[in-house]
């Protein structure tokens, strides 16, 4: 974890260093490429229009690959023809009004993230159910999965049995659901994040944020389910074995320490899974920025080795984080049951 | 250590915007200030996948493992309960089989027994019959002899009346008395003589 906050740290550092020196170069070319498009746009007739285009995919800084990866935008990228991959046609998400509750205005119109959770939730249900039905169906037939099902079954199970039930405590399998909803969303999403033109939406402060913060509710639920009246002891501190002059005392002290354990929590999940899954692409994406500061084919070959090699580490920690991920939901909502005995 | 990436992670978040607007651009790079409309969407996503997935696959797939488990569960519970009924049956079938062996035993040695006496009683049996037999036959040999000598006396008495009176007779008259006796053995029988009398 610290090497990834302190990997994150030095890109972030050295990032707008290396797009300094890359824009240095590439100004020129862009502003001329710009200029001549701008014209060839006048004589069409249509410069609003693609002003208003570049405009709605978000601020773009010549020479900076690495900030529209990381960050979200209003524009989803795709193959414009088959063999020119690295000029990808760019399609311009709807954008709706702002939806106003009271005095505060959110602006729900879909972004690239969004896009990409959403076919991330499609792809786990799609593969999930459909290894669910074929698991039933074997089952039902033979007694056994196989194939794909038993493989989705070993990954289910793993997260169920391993991750999930020993860490909720006892009667805890109501919510091994969610852990395993938690795993496999995140997993997808992460992974999604690796292939071509996807983006990572776990690398985004909004989408970690919300799910620890689904999670915070849900270990508080657990809690107050748990514990019923005594869940207040997890805020309030109140040990009666103190004599009642130390125990106001412990009482003013611990209790905010407590609600920031609570609050700490959710915040760790947040930062861990965001800072990880942008901190590989930061890598990546700086390794290949060499090869271009450079502009030279023989040392590029040493970057675009050290980019496979965090692209295969990329692939492991995006299972490794939506582990710990649920890992750690299971272990606070396993704790807050627990705190009763 | 701790205070030197904080500061590290802080100068980089702080440098970024700074560095990335003299390279040029309008507006910062900006991680960690969150966006409602994202939070409201990843919230929903999240949301309907949970309960599609807790419906159509966790629910089936822990159901047809817990099942698959509860019948594991219960073959070794009825293989166990299977073996030790084996075992009941055999210690059974083995004691059962001992009796069986030692009345069998006991069944042959009766019989032995019996056979015994029976042979006994057949020879003393015989034994009697036997000397039965031979008094009746001493005694029967012992009656036809008295008869016979009875019998072989009469005939001899006959005989002997026979030849003197024809002895008598031929003294009587020579030659007559001689052709009297020679016919009179001519014609006679000694069941004729006896039947004469």
């Amino acid at each position: 974890m610290k090497i990834g906050t302190f990997v994150i740290a030095l890109l972030l550092s050295s990032t707008p260093l290396a797009a300094q020196a890359a824009a240095v170069d590439s100004a020129a070319a862009f502003a001329a490429r710009q200029t001549a498009r701008e014209v060839q746009g006048t004589a069409r007739g249509e410069a609003n229009h693609a002003g208003g285009e570049h405009e709605a995919c978000g601020p773009h800084v010549p020479g900076d690959i690495i900030t529209p990866h990381i960050t979200d935008s209003r524009c989803i990228e795709y193959p414009k023809d088959g063999w020119r991959i690295w000029e990808p046609a760019e399609y311009v998400l709807p954008q709706w009004a702002p939806i106003h509750i009271g005095s505060f205005a959110i602006d729900i119109s879909p972004t690239k993230h969004v896009v990409m959770l959403f076919l991330a939730a499609l792809l786990v249900s799609v593969v999930l159910i459909t290894a669910a039905r074929a698991h039933v169906r074997h089952t039902h037939e033979t007694g056994r999965p196989r194939g794909f099902a038993a493989g989705i079954e070993a990954m289910v199970l793993y997260v169920r049995q391993e991750v999930a039930l020993p860490n909720l405590g006892h009667h805890g399998e109501k919510y091994a659901p969610f852990i395993m909803a938690l795993f496999f969303f995140i997993l997808f999403a992460n992974l999604l994040g690796l292939i071509p033109y996807g983006s990572t939406a776990t690398g985004n402060v909004s989408v970690t944020a919300t799910l620890a913060i689904i999670t915070f509710f849900v270990v508080e639920i657990a809690g107050i389910r748990a514990q019923g009246p005594g869940y207040l002891n997890t805020i309030f501190y109140w040990n009666k074995d103190l004599h009642p002059v130390i125990r106001v005392a412990m009482f003013i002290i611990m209790s905010p320490i407590e609600v920031v354990g609570k609050i700490a929590k959710p915040f760790a999940l947040t930062v861990r899974l965001l800072a990880n899954m942008t901190a590989g692409h930061i890598v990546v994406l700086a390794l290949i920025g060499l090869i271009f500061t450079f502009k030279s084919y023989v040392i590029g070959i040493a970057p675009a080795a050290m980019a496979v090699a965090i692209m295969m580490l990329e692939l492991f920690v995006a299972f490794l984080q939506a582990f710990i991920f649920s890992l750690l939901a299971a272990v606070f909502i396993g704790q807050i049951r627990e705190a009763a005995h | 250590m701790r205070t030197l990436f904080r500061s590290l992670v802080i100068t980089a978040l702080a440098a970024v915007p700074a560095l990335a607007q003299e390279a040029g651009a309008s507006s910062k790079v900006d991680l960690l200030s969150p966006n409602y409309g994202l939070m409201f969407w990843t919230l929903i996503i999240f949301a309907v996948l949970f309960f599609v997935l807790a419906k159509f696959a966790f629910g089936p797939i822990t159901k047809a493992v817990e099942a698959r488990e509860q019948a594991l569960e219960d073959a070794i519970e009825s293989a166990k309960r299977d073996r030790e009924e084996a075992a009941r049956l055999l210690a059974e079938q083995r004691a059962a089989l001992d009796a069986t062996r030692g009345e069998a035993q006991k069944l042959i040695a009766d019989a032995r027994v019996a056979a015994e006496r029976v042979r006994a009683e057949l020879i003393e049996q015989a034994h009697t019959e036997q000397t039965n037999m031979l008094d009746r036959a001493r005694r029967e040999i012992e009656a036809e002899k008295a008869g016979a000598i009875a019998q072989l006396r009469r005939e001899a008495v006959d005989l002997a009346i026979a030849g003197a009176g024809r002895v008598i007779d031929r003294n009587l008259d020579q030659a007559a008395n001689r052709q009297l006796v020679e016919s009179f053995l001519a014609s006679v029988t000694p069941a004729a003589v006896s039947a004469s009398r």
